[in-house]
């Protein structure tokens, strides 16, 4: 059964019947906490990846191994970061696999990538708030492609530790501009900061967007900021 | 290079925490806070404003710092002043009390005035009910309907004690709207106030009363309330009265025992105020208070027979029906035959439950003892309470009558508007209405009549959406 489902992924797209696949779907809800189990499954699954598959087909693939991959999955769908195609699903696996290996490669994809792909790896990395991204996240900072520059940006926001908002304040020029981006990061990292308990280092970042030199909207945005690191503090 | 300036930064941050991890920077971080709100509070820009409002409103508790958001209050403009009562109001502290009734003893601003006098619902005291009593009657509309709301709200014992004995001196503007306020505050422990005002010589007085009553008296009031019934006058008031003590007898679910208390309660008035009270007995309903009125329907005395007729006719259903047919058949005397006639109609189309066989059953049988044109029209009129395509076909033969074609042509269009009789009979009803539209003189009904058979809807005039 689990076989036929596997050669029918070969040739699966979106438009078949999905009831050709519910043997692998029943696979992945019996194998769990059934650690080999669960391997052998991830193995076939890595095995299908390598192989010749529709773009549909692969992206359910991918999908499975939200809920099963491991780091052994890392290497296949890495190795799938370049590819105009399946680097989305690669990504939108890798940033869900509760596994260092899969940050250490989208880090190393970081160098190894270009154009949107070189964007998605840089937002997957933000998405899974990988404290080690901070730095090279902040490098791109200074990038002259402004794209890449607000996708580092954003990234630095959603990972919202001390040492993002560091790096977003360093990055915020005097006269900021055509930074707003940078402004929506820091605000974003004062929110998280607060939200993970740490009201002081969120107003010290609210304090920083108050003044009057900055456009309204932002001063609002850090006076209500700062009033819910008051009630928190007092 | 750019990691000895990342981790100066974060230097900076943690130094930040540290400095704030002590005690005695906890408590300036909290001055700060308040004062952050007080600065706020004073804004020009409405939404910082609003955003310190907010605080006000959920934030910073204790009565201290409740005073010291209220002090800003002289501070302000007047649009500052009625937010930032509102949002005292909804902190709901009482600390703040003093600070809205020095603003309400200074301000002249009909605005701030209604703001601050609505904040005492939630503020006030019952030291404040003259003040509140007093705005009901006196200032800006605004200002009354805000002293309405802070009566209702106001908390404290013995409240609704305090009101109600105000009552006695008010004027009757200030009285009826006390006692509106007494019936949603549900004082129902006040009832001898209720029932004093019921029999009041100023109408409003009297229909606040009622109306107070109807919401929240109980069984053992309705005796006494037949006399707020006769003191009303007649017409909207009485009819107002009377459905009044019909909502109290509806507390009374079994409707044996709701007609035996309703009797019981007559029975302790005298008999020519008791026949003035029959109508009453049709809004209440019910198999004992039917044999009641049918009795005095059928008697021997000629005046009250129409008095029992008419409560009959003003019967909630159709179970008063068969007596006023009987009446109808039987009577001599050519008005009161009338008077049950219009009234068998009424109850035989009255839409209680019953289906539309059965209501068209009983209009047939009122079309077989209609005499003249006039009554004939009645009852095509009503078949139009049945919604059933035998209702269609019982109309029909009538367009080809020059005394009632107009009416069977608009009783057939409003049978025709509901799509469930409509749809399953198509070809029958389009025939109908192709008859309709040869015959009637009344554009809206051929535009309707056209329209239905195009299977399209049709919108009442002032009505949101037809059916």
């Amino acid at each position: 059964m689990l076989a036929d489902a596997f050669e029918a992924l070969k040739t699966f797209n979106w438009g078949t019947n999905l009831n050709v696949l519910s043997p692998i779907e029943d696979a992945v809800i019996a194998t769990h906490g059934d650690a080999a189990a669960s391997q052998e499954l991830e193995n076939r699954l890595i095995a299908a990846l390598k192989g010749d598959l529709s773009r549909d087909a692969h992206g359910y693939v991918c999908r499975k191994l939200t809920v099963i991959g491991t780091a052994a999955a890392v290497p296949t769908l890495a190795g799938q970061l370049g590819s105009k195609d399946h680097s989305h699903m690669a990504r939108y696996a890798l940033e869900r696999i509760n596994a260092p290996e899969a940050g250490a490669a989208l880090l190393e994809a970081l160098g190894a990538t270009s154009g949107s792909q070189k964007i998605g790896v840089i937002t997957s990395l933000g998405s899974r708030r990988d404290a080690a991204a901070v730095v090279p996240l902040a490098r791109l900072l200074r990038t002259d492609d402004p794209t890449v520059a607000r996708a580092a940006a954003v990234a630095l926001g959603n990972i919202g530790t001390a040492e993002s908002a560091a790096a977003l304040q360093m990055a915020l020029p005097a006269s900021n501009g055509d930074k707003q981006y940078v402004i929506d990061a820091l605000l974003a990292c004062a929110e998280a900061l607060l939200a993970s308990g740490k009201p002081a280092e969120s107003t010290a970042i609210y304090q920083s967007l108050s003044g009057e030199q900055q456009p309204r909207l932002v001063r609002l945005a850090a006076t209500r900021g700062l009033l819910a690191c008051g009630r928190k503090q007092s | 290079m750019t990691r000895p300036i990342l981790q100066c930064g974060f230097v900076v941050s943690l130094l930040l925490v540290l400095a704030a991890g002590t005690s005695q920077a906890g408590d300036a971080q909290s001055d700060q806070f308040v004062q952050r709100i007080v600065k706020l509070i004073g804004d020009h820009d409405k939404e910082f404003r609003a955003a310190g409002l907010e605080q006000v409103r959920t934030a910073a508790r204790g009565p201290a710092f409740t005073q010291l958001f209220a002090a800003q209050l002289t501070k302000l403009d007047a649009g500052g002043q009625i937010a930032l009562l509102a949002a005292l109001a909804d902190r709901g502290d009482r600390a703040a009390r003093s600070a809205v009734l020095e603003l309400l003893g200074s301000s002249h601003d009909e605005d701030v005035r209604a703001a601050a006098v609505a904040s005492l619902g939630p503020l006030g005291t019952p030291e404040d009910l003259p003040l509140l009593i007093k705005s009901l009657s006196a200032g800006s509309k605004a200002e009354q309907a805000a002293a309405r709301r802070s009566l209702i709200e106001i908390r404290g014992d013995g409240i609704d004690k305090a009101l109600a004995a105000n009552l006695l001196s008010e004027s009757s503007t200030a009285k009826g709207a006390l006692l509106e306020v007494l019936a949603t505050r549900r004082a129902s422990d006040q009832s001898p106030v209720f029932l004093a005002a019921i029999l009041d010589e100023n109408a409003r007085v009297r229909r606040a009363a009622m109306a107070a009553l109807g919401q929240i008296g109980r069984p053992e009031q309705i005796a006494p309330m037949l006399a707020g019934v006769l003191k009303a006058r007649k017409g909207y008031e009485r009819d107002a009265a009377e459905k009044n003590l019909a909502l109290v007898c509806e507390r009374i679910e079994n409707a044996d025992q709701r007609g035996a208390a309703l009797i019981e309660a007559l029975n302790t008035v005298d008999q020519s105020q008791r026949d003035q009270l029959l109508s009453l007995l049709g809004r209440v309903g019910g198999k004992k208070l039917v044999d009641f009125v049918a009795a005095i329907a059928t008697g021997n005395d000629g005046a009250r027979r129409q008095l029992g007729i008419d409560a009959l006719s003003k019967w909630p259903d159709a179970s008063v029906a068969e007596t006023l047919f009987e009446i109808a058949t039987h009577a001599s005397d050519p008005a009161e035959r009338s008077q049950a006639f219009r009234g068998y109609v009424k109850v035989a189309a009255a839409r209680d439950g019953r289906s539309d066989k059965e209501r068209l059953d009983r209009l047939k049988q009122a079309m077989k003892l209609a005499k003249s044109p006039e009554e004939i029209t009645l009852v095509i009129n009503r078949v139009r309470t049945a919604y059933d395509v035998d209702s269609v076909r019982f109309v029909l033969p009538y367009v080809d009558q020059p005394d009632s074609a107009q009416i069977a042509c608009e009783t057939i269009v409003e049978i025709a508007h509901h799509r469930e009789v409509r749809d399953p009979n198509k070809a029958e009803v389009d025939k109908a209405l192709d008859k309709v539209i040869a015959t009637s003189k009344d554009p809206v009904v051929v535009e309707r009549a056209n329209r239905y058979k195009r299977g399209e809807t049709w919108q009442r005039p002032g009505r949101g959406s037809g059916r």
